[in-house]
């Protein structure tokens, strides 16, 4: 009805003015990012408009480009652990473990159970620390300003016993290959303990705040729509695959570490859209202080470091390793030519195929929901770029 | 009917929202009012490198094997080394840490064998200009002055012992920074600003430290010595019969290499202004 009014209008319009009727109308480009802080990071999307209206999306990408592949295979084993932090920093405990595994399966390297629990009690909440920036930021780039503050201020919590273990809040260098740099501190599992139950009445307090919020819904529900087969097309992986309606986590599908022996369930999406995505992550925090909560009741004895020597030469090989990280399938693929250093690195980033489907699923759109839709995909630039 | 419905839930979810703000409300702040109050680093922070010293004799414990600068992922550290032709061992000549391309990532530490160098809590070391974030040997030292910790490897001190007995000599902190405050230049602001320190609180040091090094040495390395002194003596009131040992053995070498030092390091000063 109201279209068919509007149009109406429009004739109505167009014969009572000539000049509206004669006016020449043409699509034109607009630049959004690299500096743009909805992009988050250096992404630069050129969008062709037809007026409010998205016709294409082209994402420019290579801001962030480093070369951390050649970098790193010029780095003996040891010092490359370092650089796998920056390769995803939001999420960077995760990016250790990824290359840290591909080391051991190459070198067929043993690890403690100690240091097989204490990777999946500081993955798991590396995952929450990361869902947390998520839910605030993309609370924040829909106008609601809440959420930043306080998933930021849950996220502290996390980066304190980050910090009391390793030394590090960002950039932790914690697990390595073999094990992991330190042991915890003695108060170490109580806090974590308390962490989780205080996680859980605050989880609630999120739920309250966004899920039903009627400015939230408008902007999400039925918005960036990418059915399970355009998903499974584009290589998209993570929350945003699961919450396309594929169930599939490596880490119930290709059991890594010690997740086999813990249970815990993962989100599957029914309308595919923008609140989906969201609301998968925060079903994923839940999930995350479950499996928390087992590792730590089970955390065994014993040394959980190894300490690599400078010498430490990889047996001729390669592997493809991957591990479910914050934003989807993270892998890490190694050749070794039975040198200190190795011959080939590729790294995989998840964030790269997540961009990749945003363009297609946007296109008739305006800007505004293009905002949510890059949001709710959770891109970080430096994985995309390398 | 779809509309009503839409203002009663906006309503409810209003009210619902309002109600989880002021329940966050009533909390008390997590933040800091920066300046006046610090965060107290934990003891594992990997801040900004230094070299640390004897704990006793105020001596430089690194021995330029040069395994962190080996160990380094990103080329920071750069030394070069000299043979003492009195002890016959090596001694770091130059020492610089680039702070600008430094990552934080704690390898030196963990390579080195002899507890002399060490990443720690500091975290204030901005400056104005880049130049003086590439740290030379004086500086990395006279950061390690008031780093507390816990000497972890013992054979390496006893074998010093064993190699070398010369006589003690006494007094070697003090003459360093008589030495130091003499021979640096543009030392008038530094001095005024120095007299007014007791006054001023913790708060400004750290703008001062960026401004000013050289004024600070010869008011505030007595204070931190005097409150490491007596944990070391617990700590090493085990191994007691090592403490002679060292003294014996470490204290000799010192004027002598740290006038090589001292000059070295100014000569560079020199030149590179």
């Amino acid at each position: 009805m109201d279209e068919k009014e509007l149009n109406i209008e429009d004739q109505e319009r167009d014969e009572q003015n000539p000049v509206a009727r004669d006016l020449h109308t043409e699509e034109f480009l607009v630049n959004m990012g690299p500096q743009h802080p909805s992009t988050h990071g250096v992404c630069r999307l050129l969008l062709t408009m037809d007026g409010e209206v998205i016709v294409k999306v082209e994402p420019y990408i290579g801001y962030l480009h480093r070369a951390l592949e050649k970098i790193c295979e010029n780095r003996i084993y040891k010092q490359i652990t370092p650089f796998m932090d920056r390769f995803e920093y939001v999420s960077s405990m995760l990016a250790d473990w990824v290359y840290a595994l591909c080391v051991e399966r190459i070198g067929e390297i043993e690890i403690s159970p100690r240091a097989e629990h204490l990777r999946v009690i500081f993955g798991e909440l590396q995952r929450i620390a990361s869902h947390l920036i998520y839910w605030g930021v993309l609370g924040m780039d829909l106008g609601a300003f809440t959420p930043f503050l306080y998933g930021l201020r849950e996220r502290e919590m996390i980066m304190d016993l980050f910090e009391e273990t390793c030394g590090q809040r960002l950039t932790y260098n914690y697990i390595r290959v073999g094990g992991v740099s330190h042991d915890i501190k003695p108060g170490f599992e109580q806090k974590c303990k308390k962490f989780t139950k205080y996680m859980r009445e605050v989880l609630e307090d999120y739920e309250t705040l966004l899920n039903e919020n009627p400015i939230f819904l408008s902007r999400t529900k039925d918005i960036g729509i990418a059915p399970p087969h355009l998903s499974i097309a584009y290589g998209v992986s993570g929350p945003s695959l699961r919450a396309s309606g594929v169930k599939y986590d490596v880490r119930k599908d290709d059991p890594y570490g010690y997740y086999d022996k813990f249970e815990f369930d993962i989100p599957c999406g029914e309308n595919y859209d923008t609140w989906d995505r969201y609301y998968a992550r925060v079903f994923e925090m839940w999930e995350s202080t479950k499996i928390i909560d087992q590792a730590l009741e089970g955390l065994p004895e014993g040394d959980p470091t190894f300490k690599m020597k400078p010498s430490f030469k990889l047996p001729e090989g390669e592997a493809y390793v991957r591990i479910e990280s914050a934003r989807g399938e993270m892998g890490c693929y190694i050749v070794s030519k039975g040198e200190k250093k190795p011959y080939r690195l590729k790294l995989r980033g998840s964030s790269f195929n997540n961009l990749m489907i945003i363009p297609e699923i946007s296109t008739g759109l305006k800007i505004a929901d293009l905002v949510a839709i890059f949001a709710s995909y959770d891109i970080i630039m430096p994985e995309v770029d390398r | 009917m779809g509309f009503i419905k839409q203002v009663f839930s906006g309503i409810y979810n209003l009210v619902a929202g309002l109600f989880v703000t002021g329940k966050h409300l009533g909390r008390h702040a997590i933040t800091l009012q920066y300046p006046k109050e610090r965060w107290e680093m934990p003891e594992r922070s990997r801040g900004v490198v230094v070299l640390l010293s004897n704990l006793e004799t105020g001596k430089l414990n690194c021995t330029a094997c040069l395994l962190c600068m080996k160990a380094c992922p990103t080329g920071a550290i750069i030394i070069d080394r000299e043979k003492n032709p009195d002890t016959k061992r090596w001694e770091p000549t130059k020492f610089v840490i680039d702070n600008t391309i430094c990552a934080f990532c704690g390898l030196c530490e963990e390579s080195c064998n002899f507890d002399a160098i060490k990443l720690t809590g500091k975290y204030e070391f901005s400056v104005f200009d880049q130049a003086e974030l590439i740290y030379d040997l004086d500086r990395l030292a006279e950061l390690g002055r008031d780093v507390k910790y816990t000497p972890r490897k013992k054979p390496a001190a006893k074998k010093k012992a064993a190699q070398q007995k010369p006589p003690a000599s006494a007094k070697k902190p003090d003459e360093k920074k008589a030495e130091k405050a003499e021979d640096k230049p543009g030392e008038e602001k530094p001095e005024a600003r120095a007299a007014e320190k007791p006054a001023n609180k913790p708060e400004n040091k750290a703008e001062e430290k960026a401004e000013s090094k050289p004024d600070e040495k010869p008011e505030e390395k007595p204070a931190p010595k005097q409150a490491e002194k007596p944990v070391e003596n617990k700590e090493k009131a085990e191994a007691a019969d090592n403490k002679p040992e060292e003294k014996k053995s470490e204290k000799p070498d010192e004027p002598k290499q740290e006038n090589l030092d001292l000059d070295k390091e100014k000569d560079k000063k020199d030149s590179g202004n």
